[in-house]
């Protein structure tokens, strides 16, 4: 359905020094530079997969998001989005996907939304009956029946993000690119739209890519996450074996009754104390040791509470981020 | 369904929504065109005032009276403003949200100079049917509907004239970061050889076979001269295969440096 060979993707900017000094030096003479935003990435997602795009600030995911819709032209690399070369921005392959920017509103600003969908009635070339149809359904599952003929200026953000995913699906797209859609958003309301979202791939088969730093959507939604960082892919695959992989540890945290002794916990192999003290006792503990500790955590004291967690997919994430952006082990 | 066919019905959905958006400002139509009409009346009262003082001009009282009567209709009529806000969505990469949906990109633009024009003849018309009536005398009125036939073509092909126009300098922003310095020479440029600020027929002898040819002229005073002057018909041959000439010539430059302008856009923002 989607398919990247050695994607990538360069911008062209000029370059200008602060201060009038700068300026009039700019007027003379230019300094262009060339930046790699997108490195030669390969990949592909099947129909129905739900991935998401992962990466600090300008790693290159929405550069990637952009020129899978068709926005921006890619400097060298193949891509092929259902058949399409997606910078052709043929009809046919325009009326089969949608974008949703979180930060950018699709909708008509000063009339109802309705207004706006009837517009996508007309682009789309949608019959009254699947129109109807696809408005009732949509409408239903993000509840927003009262705010279909209110002015899209005059309702809340997160109400705006539902009425802007209602209005990129009432033409029943196939594929479904997200640019963070939750930014912004309270927590009920990004739960609604996780849901919504998940709801959607499931029923219609939709399948989406999703760009977003809040790991709770990613988790959420996403069996397959694509890591891009500095414009190259540096992880395809499972959330779960990312955890894994990054993370091949369990976190422990126990919580006793009284005051408990942990010391000899630091020298049972596999195991790292990551904080004890009093009544609790939080470990690392190797996924493969993890029953043999919390048979020995049940021993030194009175239990009150056990909890055993994989590591924070944020964590994993931040740790990732940071190591990368080390000089030297950009690698 | 046919690309234009669509394109035409998405067009018609998106003037009546600009039309609902815009009737809210009414007040503001009104005041607008007051302002609209403001210069051709003081340049007519001028221009009164000179001939009957003596001055000896190459046209005649009803020639200006004619020509400044209708001079604001025209202007309104063939007028686009797209310009500063199409450089402005290219450089902050506000054509995105329009470049992933399927239509052409340019229509949300024309449906907005339709729906502001539709708009603007409500305030306009009945000013200008005040000074008809005042200057009924001294106008000139082509006999027949004829005229007023190639008025109504010249008029449409000098809007789409001055639309491509725009549409060609504001695709200059794909590459540059700024084009309002060449927005208002342009505009400044336009208002003199369109006959928008001094009639054309007031120009030196020695201009006339630029001043006659150049494109400008076929976006405003073109149009007026085929009611107030005496365009013969080869005149108005000549003149409507120019201004036709210029509309398919600078419609293919636009969509040239347009196409151009696509692949180099870089959709700042998110």
């Amino acid at each position: 359905m989607i398919a990247a060979t050695d994607l990538t993707k360069t911008y062209t900017f000029h370059k200008q020094q602060a201060g009038l000094g700068g300026a009039i030096k700019s007027l003379v003479r230019r300094t262009y530079e060339t930046r790699l935003a997108v490195d030669s990435i390969t990949f592909s997602i099947n129909r129905g997969e739900v991935v998401g795009l992962l990466g600090p600030n300008g790693a290159g995911k929405t550069t990637t998001l952009k020129m899978l819709s068709g926005l921006l032209y890619v400097t060298s690399g193949e891509l092929e989005v259902l058949g399409f070369t997606p910078s052709g921005r043929k009809h046919d392959y325009l009326r089969r996907i949608a974008l949703v920017m979180g930060q950018k509103t699709m909708l008509w600003w000063d009339v109802p939304a309705m207004e706006s969908l009837l517009l996508h009635k007309e682009m789309y070339g949608l019959g009254t009956q699947e129109f109807d149809r696809n408005v009732a359904e949509l409408a239903e599952l993000l509840d927003v029946q009262d705010l279909l003929n209110v002015q899209v200026r005059k309702v809340s953000l997160g109400e705006r993000m539902k009425l802007e995913l209602m209005a990129a699906l009432v033409h029943g797209p196939e594929i479904l690119f997200l640019d963070e859609p939750t930014i912004g958003l309270d927590v009920v309301a990004k739960a609604r739209v996780r849901t919504f979202l998940a709801e959607v791939n499931q029923r219609r088969g939709t399948t989406i890519l999703v760009t977003s730093h809040d790991m709770d959507d990613i988790e959420a939604l996403c069996s397959r996450v694509m890591i891009i960082d500095h414009g190259r892919l540096q992880y395809d695959g499972g959330l779960d074996e990312l955890v894994h992989t990054a993370r091949p540890r369990k976190l422990v945290q126990a919580t006793y009754a009284t005051n408990v002794d942990s010391t000899h916990l630091d020298d049972v192999e596999g195991v790292t104390a990551v904080d004890s003290s009093g009544q609790r006792i939080k470990l690392e503990v190797d996924r493969e040791r993890a029953g043999e500790v919390l048979e020995q955590l049940t021993r030194i004291g009175p239990l009150v509470d056990l909890d055993v967690a994989d590591a924070d997919i944020e964590d994993i994430m931040r740790d990732l981020f940071l190591r990368r952006s080390m000089p030297g082990d950009a690698s | 369904m046919n690309t234009l066919v669509r394109n035409l019905r998405v067009l018609r959905r998106m003037t009546a929504a600009e039309i609902a958006q815009q009737s809210i400002y009414r007040g503001a139509w009104i005041i607008f065109m007051a302002a609209n009409i403001c210069v051709p009346i003081i340049s007519l009262l001028i221009w009164r005032t000179a001939i009957a003082n003596g001055a000896q001009l190459p046209i005649d009282e009803q020639y200006v009276t004619t020509y400044f009567v209708l001079l604001s209709f025209v202007t309104m009529a063939t007028s686009s403003w797209l310009t500063g806000f199409l450089a402005n969505d290219i450089r902050l990469g506000k054509l995105s949200r329009w470049m992933v949906r399927p239509a052409s990109l340019l229509l949300g633009f024309v449906a907005n100079n339709l729906s502001e024009k539709f708009l603007k003849l409500f305030a306009l018309v009945p000013m200008i049917g005040v000074l008809w009536w005042i200057f009924r005398d001294s106008m000139t009125i082509p006999a027949g509907p004829g005229r007023w036939a190639v008025f109504a073509v010249s008029l449409v092909l000098g809007a789409i004239l001055v639309f491509t126009i725009d549409i060609l300098i504001a695709s200059i922003a794909f590459w540059m970061d700024d084009v309002s310095a060449l927005a208002q020479a342009r505009l400044i440029i336009a208002s003199v050889l369109s006959g928008a600020v001094v009639p054309l027929a007031l120009m030196p002898d020695w201009s006339r076979g630029f001043i006659d040819n150049q494109p400008f002229r076929f976006t405003v005073s073109f149009p007026v001269e085929i009611v107030a002057g005496n365009l013969s018909g080869y005149d108005l041959l000549v003149g409507l295969g120019l201004q036709t000439a210029y509309v398919l010539v600078f419609g293919a430059l636009a969509r040239l440096v347009w196409a151009a302008g696509i692949r180099a856009y870089s959709a700042v923002g998110a």
